[in-house]
Order: C-alpha cells, then sequence, then structure tokens
C-alpha cells in the first residue's frame, strides 16, 4: 500500500485536489495581469462596465493608439536604454568587485561586505532630495549619464552579494591551475570563472533589472523629458483628459511586462540556481 | 645545462609562529622519477604551492633548471603540473581541457594536435575527448587532469598526490600508467604523496618529508633499507614500522624483546629501536617470545599481524603462502622472535640513526 500513495495516479483524488488547488492560487495570483492584459485587448466601450465582460472580439485598436501618442516610444527607449545600461555595468563592476573579495580577501572583507550591503538599509525615499540637488549641482538632472550610474550604484551591493557568494563556491584550484600554466589574471577571471558562475550573473542580471525597470522615484525625480520611462509615462499619461485612461494602462502596462516576462522566462533555468546564492555546489 | 631540473636549498616557510617549511633542501635530477613522501600536516601542500609559485617564499631557492625562480610568478616557471584535485574546467570539453595549457602558451595546431593525440594515447583516454567532465567517472577525470599536466611541452613536472581517493585497482592502473609515461617522455617527475605504498611502486628516488624538512633523500631501497631517522622509518613503508624504547649499555640493547648485540659509536643510554614489520620469524626458537595475536588483516598476498608483548603492540607480516605460521597465529598465540639485523638503532633524542643490530646476546 505505502507505495502507491507515491506513485502520482491521474485518479487518485488527494492529488488531484492539491494540483487543482496550486492552478487555483497560481491563477488567483495571475488574475490582475490577466486583467490588465485582457483589458488591453477589449474594444473601449467594454472596459469599465457592470457585470464585466468576459467575451469579447479582441481589438489591437488600444494598442495602436497608445503608441500613437507622442511620447511613448520614447518612454520605451529611455526605459531600455537606462534599464539594460545601468544593469550590465553594475554587473560587470559587481563581478570584479566579488572576485577580488573572493579571492584575494581584504583585510576586513565581511565588514567590508555589510558596508556595502548597508547604503540599502536606509529607504530610497531619504535620497530624493539630495540627489536632486546633487544632480542639479552636477548639471546630471536628465541625462543618461546621470541615470545609469545612479542606478548602477543602486545594483552594485547585492550583486556583489550574489556573485561572491558564487565564487567562494568555486574551487580555487581552477584559479591556480590556470596561473601555472601560463593564463593572466583577466583570462583568469572571464575565460576560465565567469563561465562557470553563469547563474549568478543571470540571478543578478534579473533581479536588478526587475529593480530599475519598476523603479519609479527616481526616474520622476532625477530623469526629465529625454530620460523618464516608462513608469513615469504611465503614471503621467493614465490621468491624461480628467479620467483615468484606463485603455492606455492597459496597454502601456501589458507592453511594459513583456520584456521582463521574456527574460525571466528564458533565464528560468538559472534563476533557480541563482535564488540559492550558490550555496547549491557543482562538485570540482 | 645541469642535469638537476629542481634544487630547493634552504626553503623557509611560515604562516604566523607556525614554521610549515624549515629550511628544507632536496634535489630532483633530469629523467628521474622522484617522490616525495610524507604523512599529512608535514608540509606537503605548501612545498608544492611555493615550488609551483602559488605562495611566495619566506627565504630559501628553487632552482629551476639552473634558475632561481622563487620570485618569479607561477606562469614564468615552465613547470607541468597536475593539481590534487581534478579542477579540469565544467564549460570544456576533456580536448579543450588537454589542450588548455598549449593554447594559453600559443603553440600551433599542429603542435596542439600532436600533444593532445599523444598524451591521449599515453593515458588511454582517446575515446573521452569529445565529452564534458561531468560525464566522466573519477578515475577517468584524474586521467583527463594528469593528461593535462602532461600536455605541457617541457621537462619538469610536478604532480601533487593526484591519485589521492581513487579506488584501489584503478590506482594501480594509473601507477603504472604514469612510470611508463615517465619513462617514455625522459622528463624530470615530481610526484607528492602521503601514501607509502605509492611512493615504493613508484619511486626511483625517494625523499622523505617530514615536520617541514627533507629528512632523507636517496634511492628508494636505500632510504628503505637504511632509513637514517625515526620519521624516515616511519613514513615509508606499510604496514608502518614499529618503534620500541630501549637502553643502550655499551654494545647491547635491552627491549621487551630481548637483548640485542649492536654495532653503535653512541654512548646515550636512551635510544630507540626500529624495526620494519617483516623484522620478525613467526616460530618457537631460543629467542622467540610467545605472544598474544589482536588482529589479522588481509592484505592479499600476505597477512598484517598485530601482535601484543608485554602491552606492547607490534606489527609483522605474514606470506599467505606460509600456512604453518598462518595455522599457528590462527590459534592466537604464538612464538615470535625478532631478527636482530633488522633492528635499526635511533637516538632517542636526536631521532637520528646511530646503529644497527647485529645478533641475539
Amino acid at each position: 500500500m505505502a507505495e502507491t500513495i507515491f506513485k502520482p495516479k491521474r485518479k487518485s483524488g488527494p492529488i488531484k485536489f492539491a494540483t487543482l488547488g496550486a492552478w487555483g492560487i497560481s491563477i488567483l495570483f495571475f488574475l490582475p495581469v490577466a486583467w490588465i492584459i485582457s483589458t488591453a485587448f477589449k474594444p473601449k466601450g467594454s472596459i469599465v462596465v457592470s457585470p464585466p465582460v468576459f467575451f469579447f472580439k479582441p481589438t489591437l485598436s488600444n494598442i495602436t493608439e497608445a503608441l500613437s501618442f507622442d511620447n511613448t516610444l520614447s518612454y520605451f527607449t529611455h526605459s531600455i536604454v537606462y534599464s539594460f545600461g545601468s544593469v550590465i555595468i553594475a554587473i560587470l563592476v559587481s563581478y570584479l568587485a566579488a572576485y577580488s573579495f573572493s579571492r584575494y580577501k581584504p583585510a576586513g572583507t565581511d565588514f567590508l561586505m555589510f558596508l556595502l550591503l548597508s547604503t540599502r538599509f536606509v529607504p530610497a525615499a531619504a535620497f530624493v532630495v539630495p540627489y536632486f540637488q546633487l544632480f542639479n549641482l552636477l548639471k546630471l538632472k536628465d541625462s543618461y549619464i546621470g541615470l545609469i550610474a545612479f542606478y548602477a550604484m543602486f545594483s552594485i551591493p547585492f550583486s556583489v552579494w550574489i556573485l561572491k557568494g558564487f565564487l567562494d563556491g568555486i574551487s580555487q584550484r581552477f584559479d591556480e591551475t590556470g596561473l601555472v600554466y601560463g593564463a593572466s589574471r583577466w583570462h583568469i577571471m572571464f575565460k576560465v570563472i565567469l563561465p562557470q558562475v553563469k547563474p549568478g550573473l543571470v540571478a543578478s542580471f534579473v533581479f536588478n533589472i526587475l529593480f530599475v525597470w519598476n523603479e519609479f522615484l527616481f526616474n520622476f525625480q532625477l530623469g526629465g523629458a529625454k530620460t523618464f520611462g516608462i513608469p513615469v509615462g504611465l503614471f503621467t499619461g493614465s490621468t491624461k483628459g480628467g479620467a483615468i485612461d484606463w485603455a492606455y494602462v492597459a496597454s502601456i502596462g501589458t507592453l511594459y511586462v513583456m520584456p521582463l516576462v521574456i527574460v525571466i522566462y528564458a533565464f528560468q533555468k538559472y534563476l533557480l540556481v541563482g535564488l540559492t546564492f550558490g550555496t547549491v555546489r557543482g562538485e570540482v | 645545462m645541469a642535469d638537476l631540473a629542481l634544487k630547493v636549498s634552504g626553503l623557509t616557510k611560515s604562516y604566523g609562529n607556525k614554521v610549515v617549511l624549515d629550511d628544507l633542501s632536496f634535489t630532483a635530477s633530469m629523467n628521474d622519477f622522484s617522490v616525495i613522501c610524507g604523512k599529512p600536516g608535514n608540509g606537503k601542500s605548501v612545498l608544492v604551492r611555493t615550488i609551483m609559485g602559488l605562495e611566495p617564499v619566506d627565504s630559501g631557492s628553487i632552482i629551476v633548471r639552473g634558475q632561481d625562480v622563487a620570485k618569479a610568478s607561477a606562469g614564468e616557471r615552465n613547470i607541468g603540473y597536475v593539481p590534487q584535485s581534478f579542477a579540469l574546467y565544467p564549460h570544456y570539453s576533456v580536448l579543450e581541457n588537454i589542450e588548455y595549457p598549449l593554447v594559453l602558451s600559443k603553440a600551433s595546431d599542429a603542435t596542439k594536435k600532436e600533444s593532445v593525440e599523444r598524451v591521449a594515447e599515453l593515458l588511454r583516454i582517446k575515446d573521452l575527448l569529445g565529452k564534458k567532465p561531468e560525464q566522466l567517472s573519477g578515475g577517468q577525470k584524474q586521467r583527463v587532469a594528469i593528461a593535462r599536466g602532461l600536455a605541457k611541452a617541457t621537462d619538469v613536472y610536478v604532480l601533487d598526490d593526484p591519485l589521492v581517493g581513487l579506488d584501489f585497482k584503478l590506482r594501480e592502473r594509473l601507477i603504472d600508467d604514469l612510470r611508463k609515461t615517465q619513462e617514455e617522455l625522459k622528463v624530470s617527475f615530481v610526484y607528492m604523496t602521503s601514501d607509502p605504498l605509492e611512493a615504493l611502486s613508484l619511486a626511483k628516488t625517494v625523499m622523505i618529508l617530514a615536520q617541514g624538512k627533507i629528512v632523507q633523500q636517496d634511492s628508494l631501497d636505500l632510504v628503505y633499507d637504511e632509513p637514517n631517522s625515526i620519521a624516515s622509518m616511519n613514513s615509508l613503508g606499510f604496514p608502518e614500522a614499529n618503534i620500541l624504547p630501549a637502553e643502550l649499555s655499551g654494545t647491547t640493547i635491552k627491549t621487551i624483546l630481548g637483548s640485542i648485540k649492536v654495532k653503535t659509536d653512541s654512548s646515550s643510554s636512551k635510544v630507540v629501536a626500529g624495526i620494519r614489520p617483516e623484522g620478525f620469524v613467526v616460530g618457537k626458537d631460543a629467542n622467540s617470545f610467545n605472544c598474544k595475536v589482536s588482529l589479522m588483516e588481509n592484505l592479499g598476498s600476505e597477512f598484517a599481524v598485530y601482535f601484543t608483548i608485554d602491552n606492547t603492540d607490534l606489527v609483522t607480516v605474514v606470506s599467505r603462502t606460509d600456512a604453518q605460521a598462518l595455522s599457528k597465529l590462527q590459534a592466537g598465540s604464538v612464538d615470535i622472535s625478532v631478527k636482530p639485523d633488522a633492528v635499526v638503532l635511533f637516538d632517542a633524542n636526536s631521532g637520528k640513526r646511530i646503529g644497527q643490530g647485529v645478533s641475539h646476546v
């Protein structure tokens, strides 16, 4: 009898219920996203009606209309440039820092690592005003350089933590073997070790891109017409004409989540390893 | 061009107060299989790391092919290296792993191909070249790691305990392969091991590493037959040699195995007698002692027999074919005598060899 319990049979009652339950809960969490996406394709007349309409003839008119607004495309361009730009720079810098911490172990490494993360202890809102003044002073307001530097700085601490965890899990024998065979330190870092911490790179990339892509406050304060991203665009665009423009919110919202959905879906298998912070290690 | 491949002299390395390498010196000749044998914790790993340039030395010189490389970087030393852990790059195929040192030295494609074929042939891994390290068994990984170490075209190779952790059969085969490889390449192998059996089956020249020093360096037979110190006798041989306290007066020592006439110049009274396991005879005679057999360990062709005299544990070996002795041992109590010429005399304080047994008194 005991062994049948562990064999998931299609018709066995408890397992079927468990599966149903899991699906139910998942769908519940997915509902807001489903609502946004379905709304994007609803004809204008059936968006805000009671009772809600579940079956309708999908239309692309909301999306084409939203895209036809002057600023929409530039919001997307801005978002992509500063998000990917800052995160790629952050990961590069973080990898170098994490490698140094992991391999050279400078005196007080643990404390330095703690110090690094401490920049994230204070709520970001506390920094808004000083940064606003700083950016004005340095004439960095509404510039890609300013925003990319700011977001990279914000992304680095966490990435260093993730990557150091992964690097600590990669035996130093790899580095040493390379050195003995005549490889340079750069070669070892990028050709020997980097490929082995791919899950860590992907994990920090995804975490940071989620943060930067969705960041609103600093983009709103430190950016401007030349650098406003989608979150700011959504905020300002949704109330155009007095009332909330649900068609606009839904259309832009749908396009807005797509890149992230694709990125996360593509990197799913790495992400799972990445979430363990490198604690699940392979044999050397 | 000296025929010395490697000459280490006065090598010292300490971590804080702990002296790991203590004025260590040895030489390794070209075309020789030198084995450095030391028990774990005697500085073996640090010695390898300093020779390879992975750890700076406090003082001393490391002369490779006549040039002092103690200050040179690891890559500049041009020493082939087989690390203790496999450290095969998981993202490379076996082929890419093996040719990695050659790629770094910017060898031509023809050279690469030739070298890889040569070492793959030697270590019988030709059929594995297309695989990834994760698809290999432990023994195969070790072969690939050795192949990668040997692929680098040089004449001095350091192998850091490469067979540790492998199963018995595989070790036998790899030991055989390594010997042949060294003979075919006509290069210098410096091989580190903590396993005395490995040292015995591989070495042409053996060095005994104990407490951060090379205490003895000579041909294998000489080191085995005439250990110059307790540490040397202890490090080589399996089962380990018996070390007994003894009292010296004139030219006679008194031990729990009776009195034995010795040849020595020493006049100190506190001495130590060392007897290899094969230095005993099973059977009753004028000099034998009745002992209790506590354990018989089957080693295949022979048995390691652990026995007790006066609460002192000793060990001897008895051939499997010696039916007469075995039947007596099985009874649990047996008469055993020591071969007087198998007794080596050491000074109790310095641990240095001071004499040799001659006959029973």
